[in-house]
């Protein structure tokens, strides 16, 4: 491999994490008030803000209510300053908009959709600075802003990365390790149920390495799930203790 | 039950606080809400800074793009900012190109970028007639409750004074430009515009910071930008008029929160380690 050793010999990665770590998670969920849901992430350099509204009745043309589901609404955008080069358009390019759809589609499955027929849920997220693994994220912050907004999910969303690398599968990989041409498989699952709701490899892979890269990035979203569960655990803990003092 | 008031007859339960000189959040009527300040943020800009007024909370982060100058104006670069009011914020803003609101806040912080002369735009020129620095200044509003100029003007102020531009030498040989990293320059901001706003309620008393409450109920609204000592805009978009004293009363009130966001400017500056 030409310029930079992704995975060093003694097994460790440029920003000098092992193939197995994920990057250094922080969440906080009902961080605004405006919203009726709401998160902020941060995995390693990339930071996300995702605001939950809803549910609501239908904005805009009433010819896009279901019968007999929500409709789940999401904007992906992503700030002007968030990544090495300027961005020209936060959202509308292509990338944003398969992204919003990718968006839709995964929370379309996690949703308990059949109990608001005829209603909208808006999930829009905010990238401000980006590093690698911006569905993953995002995906993440949007959990937690559901959570916050407390709309029935079956469980958790957790997405994660991973990439194979000199014979090895490495887990949550970062901008760098992204762009390097590698694989990149991008998966989200509901973690209790081990059901997988999303899944996206670009670049080749050997069919062989395929179960290896993917055990790798479901036991990365294992591993969010638990980092997710316990934040909300403690934001839960701190506003039953402020309420129930009221 | 005071919710239902609140909820029902907004002006009234308004009035009933105001007779009494406070404010349903527990603020006096001549003051400012919490404000925070968290400088350099976002790495991947040259330049950010994220403001909390209260509720209202606003990210603004810069980045330089190198460009070519006019031919009028060969040694000046330009300078950028740029308002997002995203649906993301409020239920207020819709999904779709940005809306009046903010486009006029735009305008409003081009104003003061140039009206104020806080940056000389020569000091952006890298060669003169060929290449110049373009400050891309974005202000994304993240929580909209009320007051968005001020938390605007401010996050923009607190995100110059962080902008560090990397250093560019042209080469007289190739005819070309070589950028180094490495060596930054600070960039040179001459002096500190301070926004604050006052909102009109019922056609007299002034409400200094409205939150989004307030500012539906208002019957007009004013901007003053000070630097200093000194005034350098006023905006009074109609509404009800005002007697020359009420608008000294602002003045002096926006010196006042001049000097206190200068202070809060350099303890943030000075607690956060480059």
């Amino acid at each position: 491999m030409a310029g930079i050793e992704l995975l060093s010999d003694q097994g460790f990665r440029v920003d000098g994490r092992k193939a197995n770590e994920l990057r250094r998670i922080q969440c906080r969920l009902g961080v605004f008030t405006q919203a009726d849901g709401s998160a902020y992430i941060e995995q390693g350099n990339t930071k996300i803000l995702a605001a939950v509204y809803g549910p609501h009745e239908i904005r805009g043309s009433r010819s896009k209510a279901l019968h007999d589901k929500v409709l789940v609404n999401c904007q992906y955008s992503m700030a002007t300053f968030s990544t090495g080069e300027r961005k020209r358009r936060p959202r509308g390019d292509r990338k944003s908009k398969e992204m919003t759809m990718h968006l839709q589609q995964t929370f379309d499955a996690a949703i308990l959709t059949s109990l608001y027929p005829r209603s909208q849920i808006d999930i829009f997220v905010e990238v401000l600075q980006s590093d690698g693994g911006n569905y993953c994220a995002s995906v993440n912050a949007a959990t937690l802003a559901l959570i916050d907004a407390g709309i029935p999910l079956k469980d958790y969303v957790c997405a994660c990365s991973a990439s194979f690398v000199n014979d090895k599968p490495i887990m949550d990989i970062s901008y760098l390790e992204e762009s390097s041409g590698g694989a990149e498989l991008i998966v989200a699952t509901l973690p209790k149920s081990e059901q997988i709701v999303f899944l996206e490899m670009n670049s080749r892979l050997h069919e062989d390495n395929l179960s290896h890269v993917l055990d790798m990035a479901v036991k990365g979203c294992k591993d969010i799930h638990d980092v997710l569960d316990q934040a909300v655990r403690e934001h839960v803990g701190e506003v039953a203790a402020i309420s129930g003092l009221e | 039950m005071a919710a239902d008031v609140k909820t029902a007859q907004p002006l009234q339960y308004y009035r009933k606080f105001i007779e009494k000189d406070v404010r349903p959040d527990e603020r006096t009527l001549e003051e400012f809400r919490p404000t925070v300040l968290n400088i350099g943020c976002v790495t991947t800009a040259e330049g950010s800074a994220l403001v909390k007024l209260g509720n209202t909370t606003v990210m603004c982060g810069i980045k330089a793009e190198i460009a070519s100058p006019k031919t009028e104006e060969p040694k000046k670069g330009y300078i950028v900012p740029n308002v997002e009011l995203g649906p993301l914020c409020s239920i207020l803003f819709r999904p779709g190109p940005p809306g009046d609101q903010a486009q006029r806040l735009s305008q409003f912080t081009n104003d003061v970028i140039t009206h104020s002369c806080c940056i000389n735009k020569e000091d952006l020129c890298i060669v003169p007639g060929k290449y110049v620095w373009v400050l891309y200044c974005d202000m994304v509003c993240l929580n909209y409750d009320g007051n968005i100029s001020d938390a605007c003007v401010l996050a923009l102020l607190a995100a110059l004074k962080n902008t560090s531009l990397p250093k560019v030498v042209w080469d007289e040989d190739t005819e070309t430009i070589e950028t180094d990293h490495n060596t930054t320059t600070q960039l040179n901001i001459i002096c500190e515009p301070v926004s604050s706003t006052f909102s009109i309620f019922d056609n007299e008393v002034l409400l200094v910071d409205p939150t989004v409450e307030e500012e539906s109920l208002s019957t007009g609204e004013v901007t003053i930008v000070t630097i200093d000592d000194k005034i350098c805009m006023i905006r009074k978009p109609g509404g009800s008029p005002l007697t020359p004293q009420q608008l000294d009363l602002c003045i002096n009130r926006s010196f006042i929160r001049s000097q206190e966001v200068i202070r809060l400017i350099q303890e943030t500056l000075n607690s956060v380690d480059r």
